[in-house]
């Protein structure tokens, strides 16, 4: 059933919202017992918030009459606030920590009628690409429990493989909408920067996080994406331009459309099934009518990982300075000066990973190194957007793999390196730096696992890989 | 440190935190003033919760600007704002939003009343941390608890160059600075906190640098480097770079860290903030409606109203002081006003140690009790009187009435009181009449009891060397 389907039921009380409610919680908790996708699941809020729509839709339908997302479930990745309900980001650092407020797109959903059903599993912070570095369950991939969902946002990507009826807040740093999508057989779409507001995120990387929607189908996504985007007063970074009407162009034909194929992107370190079925996806297009040609990408592809990973750790070692174990999360037994304590609650409740991250970002920011790092990394940033700006002059999107691999294994995980683990994101990275939207779309199933190719797109320009998304799928 | 490059014997620099006197914070709309109860004037921004986000005070901005525009100093084209990261328990994010490659202003410059220029390096904008509360004092307390009610008030902080030469000049130049920002009107003369670190080196120690930090009011930065001064004197040969701190109540410095190697607090760009750029209209229509300052009102005193450059400079180096002048001159004779608000009021505010504001008292009550001076309706011994009395709400004219104040101009009557006094103290006439000049004095004080101060003393003078011949 379409969301637009389900939400008219919803309206017309065919579906009672509190049964279906209760219903949708207990396939969450069963599925949570299989494959570890939340967090939390709010289970007193999504109740409390249907049984209040109950009430109004007894009374009048009226004022709910053009209510976005009715009755539909919406799960948040665990590091966006909502109020009263425990937002960990993954970390036992904040663990029992209940925001006093609602993240900006929290407000918006529960002002639409989406009904909260929980907080989804994610690496701690948001740092990994599997979901594998979390302080709590870690989720697995909904097509064979062996493998990843990936990362940071795996429990999204999973529970929206999984979950009927449901459209995930996921949220991208470097690549963690996508890659999950890419994984679990989903369409993922991380905005541009500042389309979506960040408040209430609780930030990796202040100038790359991104919340952005996931869902099974790309009109669930375009659905939820109406919802959340648009400017915000209370986030400096929010663009003060009118968002547009996302849905309008699901199923808008893509006959002209220029896609430009990163040359860079395929290849050498690319597995060949993966390669195959984004060339069938790249066949498909065409086949609409899209007209596809081969780009250069030089620059992105090959620093777009550094530079990444100093500007992203960077400003993630000044961001987690905060968690000390004075005012909120996790604390120790008080005892010696302040610095003793801050460090005993900082190394018993910080993961490994976190800890490599905080150590690499403080060195790139240190007097001596700055200029090299730091510095540096921001100079070539803005020469990749200049790259990107350049070829959009010609292409209304780039294409690529999403990652270059099947969902792998957990046990060959833990063989990479951090530095193998780190080269995994080379395409997902580069959009993310430049604050391109980009969106994973399912293109085929290769040994009973998906593959996802990435749409890239000029900023604000998420219309048209909506636009292009909507090619694929027939549900 | 290059010495060579310091001719005096004494280079001193100045680091000056000062609040701005906005309604509400830096970085979120909480108030800056108003519920003392701690932790109330509070929200997740100024507490530094998970998921919250900085957004600008424009008005903040504005008083900055003002202060670079009357510092003279170039603006930058652009705000950008830092994080400058160090663990600390009155941080509420553990790194403090503030300005470091581009400041908001810089070479700036302040002029001393001796006419010296100083330099000024940098103008920047920052927040100011929450404060500690040590219940058992600094030293011995067993625990500290933390305020954030201060958490995230707007700052300014204003580097000079080493071009101060002594503990004087450097209080002169707080002065100076705390009188610019009163007239700006962008400080709270009354409550608002200023803080000083000063940089301090002498000849005879190889002008080896000293940091002192922690020192409020410009009294308070004369006495600390004087006391350093003379350390650094005694103790020339031994003299390390090191930082120290200034204890107000011993009345001396002591070291916090030596051989100071820079603290390196990695600064990043805050990107939650973007850069903002500081449009020449904006800085144009602030410059347009600068009010005057300190040295404008001097200029204006000395043409316009004829008074002496001592008593302009007195006048305007109070901003209250000066606008009271300013009124009240346009009432009465400016030198009179002039020599009244200057001496008189401040020796009365001087005693009761307020400021005028505190004091209450208005220029209405000024001129009426100046006006009856003018006119000699009471003399200025009275006057002085009244106005040791003055509060808020002392009406001077009804008070003159109600006590019969008005000065005794009745010849006869005053004759009457000189008969009086000299009959009652046959002694002090004999003994003026042999030669003791201070017995007429005597009998003029008696006189003066008698009519309540409201006769002039040299009237009274006259009247009883008549009689008395």
């Amino acid at each position: 059933m379409s969301a637009k389907n389900f939400i008219d039921k919803i309206k017309n009380q065919e579906i009672d919202i509190v049964e279906h409610t209760e219903k949708i919680l207990g396939e969450c908790k069963e599925i949570n017992k299989e494959y570890g996708y939340f967090n939390t699941i709010s289970e007193g809020l999504a109740l409390e918030q249907a049984k209040e729509i109950r009430k109004q839709l007894k009374n009048s339908s009226k004022n709910l009459k053009n209510k976005k997302l009715l009755g539909i479930a919406i799960s948040a990745k665990d590091a966006i606030c909502v109020k009263g309900v425990e937002t960990t980001a993954g970390s036992k650092i904040l663990q029992n920590y209940k925001p006093l407020f609602d993240a900006f797109v929290i407000q918006k959903v529960k002002e639409e009628g989406g009904i909260i059903i929980g907080k989804t599993a994610q690496d701690e912070f948001g740092f990994g690409t599997f979901s594998i570095n979390s302080a709590f369950g870690i989720p697995k991939n909904p097509f064979d429990t062996e493998r990843s969902c990936g990362g940071s946002s795996g429990g999204a990507a999973g529970l929206s493989q999984k979950l009927a009826n449901h459209i995930a807040l996921g949220e991208s740093t470097g690549g963690s909408i996508t890659t999950p999508a890419s994984f679990c057989g989903v369409y993922g779409l991380c905005p541009t920067y500042g389309r979506v507001s960040r408040c209430g995120l609780i930030d990796f990387a202040n100038s790359l996080d991104k919340i952005g929607p996931m869902g099974k189908t790309i009109e669930d996504v375009a659905l939820l994406m109406n919802v959340i985007a648009g400017h915000d007063a209370n986030d400096s970074t929010s663009l003060n331009e009118k968002s547009e009407d996302y849905e309008k162009y699901v199923k808008k034909p893509v006959k002209g459309m220029k896609i430009g194929i990163i040359k860079e992107a395929f290849g050498s370190g690319v597995e060949r099934e993966v390669e195959k079925n984004v060339y069938n996806g790249i066949q498909e297009l065409e086949e609409e009518g899209a007209k596809a040609e081969e780009v250069s990408l030089e620059l992105p592809i090959k620093y777009g990982i550094p530079t990444y990973y100093m500007i992203a750790t960077s400003e993630a070692s000044t961001n987690l300075a905060k968690y000390c174990g004075m005012r909120y999360g996790a604390f120790e037994k008080l005892e010696g000066s302040f610095n003793e304590y801050f460090t005993k609650v900082r190394s018993n409740n910080f993961g490994e990973e976190v800890k490599r991250r905080i150590i690499l970002g403080t060195f790139a920011r240190m007097a001596g190194y700055r200029d090299a790092f730091y510095l540096k990394a921001a100079k070539v940033r803005t020469l990749m957007i200049n790259e990107y700006k350049k070829a959009f002059r010609k292409f209304d999107a780039l294409v690529s793999p999403t990652i270059s691999i099947l969902p792998p294994k957990f046990s060959d995980i833990e063989k990479l390196s951090p530095l193998q683990h780190y080269m995994i994101d080379v395409m997902t990275v580069s959009p993310n730096v430049a604050g391109l939207p980009h969106l994973n779309v399912p293109v085929g199933f290769e040994k009973n696992l998906p593959v996802g190719m990435l749409l890239i797109a000029d900023h604000l320009q998420e219309g048209k890989l909506i636009q292009l998304g909507s090619v694929f799928g027939n549900e | 440190m290059n010495h060579k490059k310091f001719t005096s014997d004494i280079v001193i620099g100045l680091e000056i935190h000062a609040e701005l006197n906005t309604k509400t914070k830096l970085f979120c709309s909480c108030p800056t003033k108003g519920n003392e109860e701690p932790n109330t004037r509070t929200c997740p921004t100024c507490l530094g919760m998970p998921g919250s986000k900085p957004v600008l005070n424009k008005k903040a901005v504005e008083f900055a600007l003002k202060l670079c525009l009357a510092l003279g100093c170039e603006i930058s084209p652009e705000l950008i704002f830092s994080r400058k990261s160090y663990f600390y328990p009155d941080m509420a994010k553990n790194y403090q939003i503030t300005q470091y490659e581009v400041p908001l202003g810089k070479k700036g410059k302040l002029k001393l009343s001796n006419g010296k220029e100083v330099g000024i390096t940098r103008v920047h904008m920052e927040e100011d941390p929450a404060s500690l509360i040590h219940p058992a004092g600094m030293k011995e307390s067993q625990y500290v608890l933390v305020d954030y009610n201060r958490s995230g008030n707007p700052l300014v902080e204003i580097v000079t160059e080493p071009d101060l030469t002594s503990p004087d000049e450097a209080r002169e130049f707080m002065k100076q600075l705390i009188t610019v920002l009163d007239y700006l009107e962008i400080f709270d003369i009354n409550g608002g906190i200023i803080k000083a670190d000063a940089n301090i080196s002498i000849k005879e120690s190889s002008y080896k640098r000293v940091e002192i930090k922690n020192i409020t009011g410009f009294k308070e930065i004369e006495r600390a480097l004087l006391y350093e001064v003379k350390r650094q004197k005694e103790e020339a040969h031994k003299i390390e770079q090191e930082t120290r701190s200034w204890d107000s109540e011993r009345g001396v410095t002591f070291s916090l860290r030596k051989k100071e190697t820079e603290e390196d607090y990695g600064y990043i760009i805050d990107t939650d903030l973007v850069a903002i750029e500081i449009e020449d209209k904006w800085v144009s229509g602030l410059r347009k409606h600068m009010p005057e300052l300190a040295q404008d009102k001097v200029r204006k005193f000395i043409d316009k109203y004829k008074i002496k450059k001592d008593d302009a400079e007195i006048l305007a180096s109070d901003k209250q002081l000066a606008e009271m002048f300013e009124k009240v001159a346009e009432e009465i004779d400016p030198l009179l006003a002039a020599k009244w608000i200057r001496k008189e009021l401040l020796r009365v505010l001087n005693y009761n140690k307020k400021s005028l504001t505190e004091s209450g008292i208005t220029e209405i009550q000024m001129i009426d009790l100046l006006k009856l001076v003018e006119r000699k309706h009471i003399t200025e011994n009275v006057a002085s009187k009244i106005l040791e009395m003055l509060s808020a709400d002392f009406d001077v004219n009804k008070y003159v009435k109600k006590e019969g104040l008005e000065a005794v101009s009745d010849i006869s009557e005053l004759e009457k009181y000189c008969r009086e006094a000299i009959e009652e103290n046959p002694k002090a006439v004999e003994d003026y009449k042999k030669g003791g000049a201070r017995a007429l004095n005597f009998i003029v004080g008696a006189v003066m009891r008698k009519t309540k101060g409201k006769a002039t003393p040299k009237e009274v003078n006259e009247i009883i060397l008549k009689l008395i011949k």
